[in-house]
C-alpha cells in the first residue's frame, strides 16, 4: 500500500449541503442535504442511489467544479504529497476523450493541465495505457477505438496523474452489458495493481457490491445518505458468487423499504 | 481513385471545351479588340511575365505585390476575426456589446465599403487593408462565435475537472473544435479578400494585377485586359484548391481515420 498508514482518509465530507434554485420560483431546492462520508486512503467506496438523486451533483462538488451551500469537503494529499494541492482526477459516463489528440497526447493533455514534469509522461503512459490493456495504441485516434477502450483510455488517463483520489460517475452505464463486465473486472485486477482510491457512483447495486469495499447509500427527496455498508468479502472476488448475490437482494430490499417509506 | 481520375479527366475537358468555343468565338468574330483569341492571350501572359510593362516592371512584380496585399489582408482579417469571434463566445459582456452591431457591418456591401475607405484613407495601402478587414472580419468572428455555441461543454467540463489553465484549454480543446469553423470562414475570406484588394488595385493602388487591369482597359487593349484577368483567376485557383485543400486535408487527418473505419 502507498501512503500513509492504513485507514487514514483522503476524503473528508462533513454535513455537506447544496440547493439549486428552482426554476420559476425565488425559492431553492435542496439537491444535497446533510452529507457525511469519508473514504479511506487506497479503499473503493461507492455511492448507490436512484438517478437523478443528486449523486453526479456530489461528485462535483469533490472535483471543485461546482459550489455548495454548507458544510465542508477536504481532499488530503496522499503522504507523499502532503501539503500539495490534491489531485482530483474523473472518469465520466462517456469517455470524454479530445478526438482531435492520439490516445497518448490525450493523456499528455491532463498531466500538462496537473503540471507533472515532462520527463516522466512516457512512464506514465506507457504504464497506465498497459494497465488497462490498451499497450501500443499510444498513436492511436478515439474514434478507431471501440467505446469499451475509449472508456479504457479515460480510466488510464485518470490513473496517470496519480490521483489522490479517483472519481468515477457511472462509467460502465453506457456500455453494452457485456462490455461493462469485462471492464468491471478489469478494473478490480487494476485496483490490485495500482490501489487507487476511489469514490464510484452508480444506481446498479449489483456493480457496487462487486466492486466495493464499503457502499453509502443515497435516497431522494430529500437527497441524504441513509446507510453505510462494510463488504469485507475477499479479493478477488467472483462477478456471480453467492454471497455477493445475498448481500445484493438485501441491499436492495432495504432500498425499496426506505423509497417506499420515503413516499 | 478511379473516381479521382474521372473527376480530373472531366474537369480537363470542360475547360478544354471552353478555351475551344473561346477560340472559334474569336475566329467568327476576328476583331482582335472585341476578343483576341486564347494563342494571342497566352503570348501577351508569356511576354508579361519576359519583358518590364508600362510601369517599368515586368508582371512578376505586380502578381508579388498583389499577393502582398491579399495576404497581409486575408491575415489580419482572419486573425482579428478569430479573436473577435472567441472572445465573443467565452466573453458575456463582449458577446453582449458586439453581437448587435455585426450584423450592421454584415449588411454593408462590399463595394460601397471600398469606395468609405478610399475616401477615408486614400489611395493608401492602409484604405485596402480597411476595406478587406471591415468586410471580412465580422464575417470570420460571427463564425467563430456560432463556433464557440457549438462546442462541446462535456469536454470543457472534463479539462476544467482536471485542472487545464485557460491557456491549454483554448489549445487544446477550443481551437480544436472550432477548425472546422476557421476552414469555412478561411474560404470566403481568402475570395472577399482576393476581390477586394483586385478593386482597391483598380480604383486606387500603384501597381498590382488590379492596376495594370485598370491601365490596359483605359488604353482598351482587350488582349492585355483579358490576359490581366485570366492570370488573376489562375493565380487565385491556384492558391485556392492546391494551398488550402492541402492545409485542410492535414488539419482534419484525425476525422479521415474515423470515416477509414467507418
Amino acid at each position: 500500500m502507498k501512503g500513509g498508514a492504513a485507514g487514514s482518509s483522503a476524503i473528508t465530507i462533513e454535513k455537506l449541503t447544496k440547493r439549486f434554485p428552482a426554476p420559476g420560483s425565488a425559492e431553492k431546492f435542496t439537491v444535497l442535504h446533510d452529507i457525511s462520508l469519508t473514504v479511506d486512503e487506497g479503499k473503493f467506496v461507492s455511492i448507490v442511489g436512484p438517478s437523478g438523486c443528486g449523486k453526479s451533483t456530489l461528485l462535483n462538488v469533490i472535483a471543485g467544479i461546482e459550489a455548495y451551500d454548507g458544510g465542508g469537503v477536504t481532499i488530503h494529499p496522499r503522504a507523499d504529497r502532503r501539503g500539495a494541492e490534491p489531485r482530483v482526477a474523473y472518469v465520466f459516463q462517456s469517455p470524454r476523450l479530445l478526438n482531435w489528440l492520439t490516445v497518448e497526447n490525450n493523456i499528455h493533455f491532463v498531466l500538462e493541465a496537473q503540471k507533472v514534469p515532462r520527463p516522466r509522461w512516457r512512464e506514465l503512459v506507457t504504464k497506465n495505457l498497459e494497465m488497462v490493456g490498451l499497450a501500443g495504441q499510444e498513436r492511436n485516434y478515439p474514434l478507431n477505438l471501440s467505446g469499451g477502450m475509449q472508456q479504457r483510455v479515460a480510466i488510464a488517463r485518470a490513473l496517470a496523474i496519480e490521483p489522490d483520489i479517483l472519481l468515477m460517475d457511472e462509467p460502465f452505464s453506457h456500455l453494452d452489458a457485456i462490455t461493462a463486465r469485462k471492464l468491471r473486472f478489469d478494473l478490480m485486477e487494476i485496483l490490485q495493481r495500482a490501489k487507487p482510491t476511489i469514490l464510484f457512483v452508480t444506481h446498479d447495486l449489483s456493480e457496487a457490491v462487486f466492486l466495493s469495499d464499503s457502499i453509502y447509500m443515497m435516497t431522494t427527496k430529500p437527497a441524504r445518505i441513509f446507510k453505510r455498508v462494510t463488504i469485507d468479502l475477499p479479493r478477488p472476488r467472483k462477478p456471480d458468487s453467492a454471497e455477493l448475490f445475498d448481500l445484493e437482494k438485501n441491499l436492495v430490499r432495504e432500498f425499496f423499504s426506505v423509497v417506499e417509506a420515503n413516499g | 481513385m478511379a473516381a479521382g481520375l474521372k473527376t480530373v479527366g472531366l474537369r480537363a475537358a470542360s475547360i478544354l471545351v471552353l478555351i475551344l468555343l473561346w477560340w472559334a468565338a474569336s475566329a467568327a468574330i476576328n476583331d482582335a479588340d472585341i476578343l483576341p483569341g486564347p494563342d494571342a492571350v497566352a503570348r501577351t501572359i508569356v511576354a508579361n511575365f519576359q519583358k518590364p510593362g508600362p510601369e517599368g516592371e515586368s508582371a512578376w512584380f505586380d502578381v508579388a505585390i498583389t499577393l502582398v496585399r491579399i495576404f497581409v489582408a486575408f491575415a489580419a482579417a482572419m486573425i482579428a476575426g478569430i479573436g473577435i469571434g472567441l472572445a465573443m463566445g467565452l466573453n458575456r459582456t463582449c458577446e453582449r456589446s458586439l453581437l448587435a452591431l455585426i450584423p450592421l457591418m454584415l449588411t454593408m456591401p462590399t463595394i460601397l465599403m471600398v469606395f468609405l475607405a478610399i475616401m477615408w484613407f486614400g489611395y493608401s495601402e492602409s484604405g485596402s487593408l480597411v476595406a478587406v478587414m471591415a468586410v471580412v472580419t465580422p464575417y470570420v468572428a460571427v463564425n467563430m462565435y456560432e463556433g464557440t455555441k457549438a462546442m462541446d461543454k462535456s469536454l470543457i467540463e472534463m479539462g476544467v475537472t482536471f485542472r487545464a489553465s485557460q491557456r491549454l484549454l483554448l489549445r487544446k480543446v477550443y481551437l480544436p473544435q472550432l477548425m472546422p469553423y476557421v476552414f469555412a470562414a478561411f474560404r470566403y475570406a481568402f475570395g472577399a479578400t482576393w476581390k477586394i484588394v483586385a478593386l482597391a488595385e483598380t480604383f486606387g493602388l500603384k501597381f498590382g494585377i488590379g492596376y495594370m487591369f485598370f491601365f490596359w482597359f483605359q488604353q482598351f487593349d482587350m488582349t492585355q485586359v483579358l490576359s490581366w484577368i485570366i492570370m488573376f483567376v489562375v493565380l487565385m485557383l491556384v492558391l485556392e484548391h492546391g494551398l488550402f485543400a492541402r492545409i485542410e486535408s492535414r488539419a482534419f487527418a484525425w476525422r479521415r481515420a474515423a470515416t477509414a473505419r467507418a
